[in-house]
């Protein structure tokens, strides 16, 4: 009996195998390896990290990227809200195009998409042209090869991850809600702030969060974009491996952005316990 | 009883005058005309798309009005926004704040108004424990059944003691059980509270369980309005007569004051009726109101004053338990159904020949109909 139950729990653990196989190559082993690489490279020991936290540059650099994040995620966050918004009150068919449309600048190529920038930033570009033309400015802004010119180029590739989570949450919404928020009483401002935010939460903090990690490591628009005084992690760890084949150094870099992205994960799950919107069909 | 008398002298609570509501070509509620009473219980009664949610809409402020007016103690409501309107209202899918407490949602409407917090603690634990849920206070709506859920919402819509407290098929997603049980306790409730409330259903029964008057909408239009007893003993029209109840129609022709002319029987009518004589027109009598009689008892039971007698034959009968229903087709092919208490009734065997008797007070004649009123009924 006992011997029966056992092997057949042992089966069904089976089933689990091809999933943690894979698990295990893609994801924890090179993971494990990055560790190692960290503390044993060029010999073992914290080395790598002390000399890390020792440089003022990488303190520099750590600097600019959460600053870039922060303001990207904010950035993307107060374009992307309404612009979910709008999704989701306009007729449903006008509502798909214009899910559509940014559906379809996400799949455009990220390098077309950074270097379109490029032409519209530049001194010589179309926005300072314009802006010259109509004697708004005298001297081109800069715009380009500094922090202004990545803020831009990438709170406008990550609106797309901000608007489709918060879109979803929207449409959960049950609009009755927010009339029975209006028959108790409330202003338009008072439903919204009260009732209408709060349901967007789960949204917010997922496009958030999503935005946030990706965002520290992001390495194209910020090197096409970005200026020399200006790097992030990702080019960091590029020069770390390219210019100067310090596989130890670049490794533990890299593990510190994984150790960080891990404790915003952590203080997500901690703050965003329950989803109001999975109540919301029922409520 | 004696407070409904007093409150019949009042001036209206709410007025709707020639209220219209048009979707472009569609017109959703035609020009109704309607008097709410203070401390009434008034249920608007129809199938889907009649008009009745959108007028209820409409004094709620989710709906403008194409034209017409809606006043609220004399004072127009059209311009005025739904929040400030003071209205209390119940949703059929309860529409509670899914990130609030119950509490929360229930004070939410005291914390707009800016209750002092002490006030606002006592009015929700009040009402708390008028709707039995004292225990579930700080559960989150998903965590409450729907029967709780829509307590609840009743709760948070009386809180802040509105005039007027309108509901939107609050029941309809209740199971049967529940829904007879809310039904009862919402009676009470206003009963005890003497608030008014209007009532949108689709569902007769609970109409006629719950309301002290009910107003039929049908195409956008009241086509009755009256007690549930008046509308069904003595229905405005064919539409009425086969919406509320079962009804049996019968085509006759009017030959005087009281008389009429059915197939070959002389027949007598209720004298209330003004219709034209040698006209074609509907009697309706309702199947509780015919009598069966066998060949036998049709001998021995004298026909009384200001009864019909017409003859028949038994194509089914059923026995229900308390009552049995007897479907009866006369000699000129019309189409009957009785229904009586089973107790009283003998076995009636399919094709014998039974009387059919009933007392001309209990039926109704329309001058006027539309076949689809009498259709309507038939495939029910």
């Amino acid at each position: 009996m006992f011997m029966a139950f056992s092997i057949k729990k042992w089966r069904v653990g089976m089933l689990l195998l091809p999933i943690l196989v894979f698990l295990c190559s893609f994801f924890i082993i090179p993971l494990v390896g990055l560790l190692l690489h960290s503390i044993t490279d060029p010999k073992f020991g914290m080395q790598n990290f002390a000399q890390l936290l020792a440089t003022t540059t990488y303190a520099k650099v750590l600097y600019n990227t959460f600053l870039v994040s922060i303001l990207v995620t904010s950035i993307s966050l107060l374009l992307g809200f309404p612009l979910a918004w709008c999704i989701t009150l306009v007729p449903k068919g006008w509502g798909r195009i214009l899910l559509n449309i940014i559906l379809l600048s996400m799949w455009t190529s990220l390098l077309a998409r950074t270097y379109s920038w490029l032409v519209l930033l530049q001194s010589s570009g179309v926005i300072n042209k314009i802006l010259m033309a109509l004697g708004i400015i005298d001297q081109p802004i800069e715009m380009v090869h500094n922090m202004t010119g990545v803020i831009i180029g990438m709170s406008y590739i990550m609106i797309p991850f901000i608007v489709l989570p918060l879109q979803a949450c929207m449409s959960a919404i049950d609009p009755m809600v927010l009339q029975a928020a209006s028959i108790c009483g409330a202003s338009a401002k008072t439903i919204f702030f009260r009732v209408f935010l709060p349901l967007c939460k789960p949204g917010l903090f997922s496009g958030g969060l999503m935005v946030f990690v990706m965002s520290l490591g992001y390495y194209i628009t910020p090197a096409l974009l970005g200026g020399v005084n200006d790097m992030m992690l990702p080019e960091f760890i590029i020069e770390q491996v390219q210019n100067f084949l310090n596989w130890g150094m670049a490794s533990a870099s890299a593990v510190v952005l994984v150790i960080i992205t891990m404790a915003m994960f952590y203080v997500y799950l901690k703050v965003q316990t329950d989803s109001p919107v999975s109540s919301n069909t029922g409520a | 009883m004696g407070l409904q008398t007093n409150t019949m002298t009042q001036s209206p609570l709410v007025c709707l005058r020639e209220l219209n509501k048009e979707y472009g070509n569609f017109t959703a509620v035609d020009h109704i005309n309607l008097d709410i009473r203070k401390g009434e219980f008034l249920t608007f009664l129809g199938s889907s798309g009649s008009g009745k949610s959108t007028t209820l809409s409409m004094i709620a402020g989710f709906e403008t009005p194409t034209s017409g007016e809606i006043l609220l103690n004399d004072t127009s409501l059209i311009n005025i926004p739904s929040h400030k309107r003071g209205i209390g209202m119940v949703f059929q899918h309860y529409s509670l704040f899914p990130h609030m407490s119950v509490r929360d949602n229930i004070g939410f409407p005291l914390d707009i108004r800016k209750v002092e917090k002490g006030e606002r603690d006592k009015k929700v634990d009040e009402i708390l424990n008028l709707v039995q849920l004292g225990a579930f206070a700080d559960r989150r709506p998903s965590m409450l059944s729907g029967g709780q859920k829509q307590r609840v919402a009743i709760a948070r819509a009386l809180v802040y003691e509105p005039e007027i407290l309108l509901m939107d098929e609050p029941l309809g997603a209740l199971d049967k059980k529940l829904r007879e049980d809310l039904q009862d306790e919402l009676r009470l409730l206003h009963k005890r509270l003497g608030i008014t409330i209007v009532y949108v259903t689709h569902d007769q029964d609970e109409a006629m369980r719950l309301s002290e008057r009910i107003a039929i909408f049908k195409e956008g239009g009241i086509v009755g309005l009256g007690t549930g007893k008046d509308l069904y003993r003595k229905p405005p029209n064919a539409f009425v007569a086969s919406f509320l109840g079962n009804s049996n129609f019968l085509k006759v022709n009017v030959t005087g004051p009281t008389s009429a002319q059915l197939d070959k029987h002389h027949i007598i009518l209720d004298d209330l009726h003004e219709m034209p004589i040698n006209q074609q027109a509907l009697l309706m009598i309702r199947p509780e109101n015919l009598q069966v009689l066998t060949h036998q008892q049709a001998e021995n039971e004298v026909l009384l004053d200001g009864f019909n007698q017409i003859s028949g034959t038994v194509n089914e009968s059923v026995f229900l338990g308390e009552s049995l229903t007897c479907s009866i087709t006369t000699p000129s092919g019309h189409q009957l159904i009785s229904k009586n208490i089973a107790t009283e009734q003998p076995d009636l065997e399919p094709g014998s020949t039974v009387f059919i008797r009933w007392n001309s007070k209990h039926s109704s004649l329309y001058s006027k109909w539309e076949q689809s009123d009498i259709n309507k009924n038939a495939s029910q």
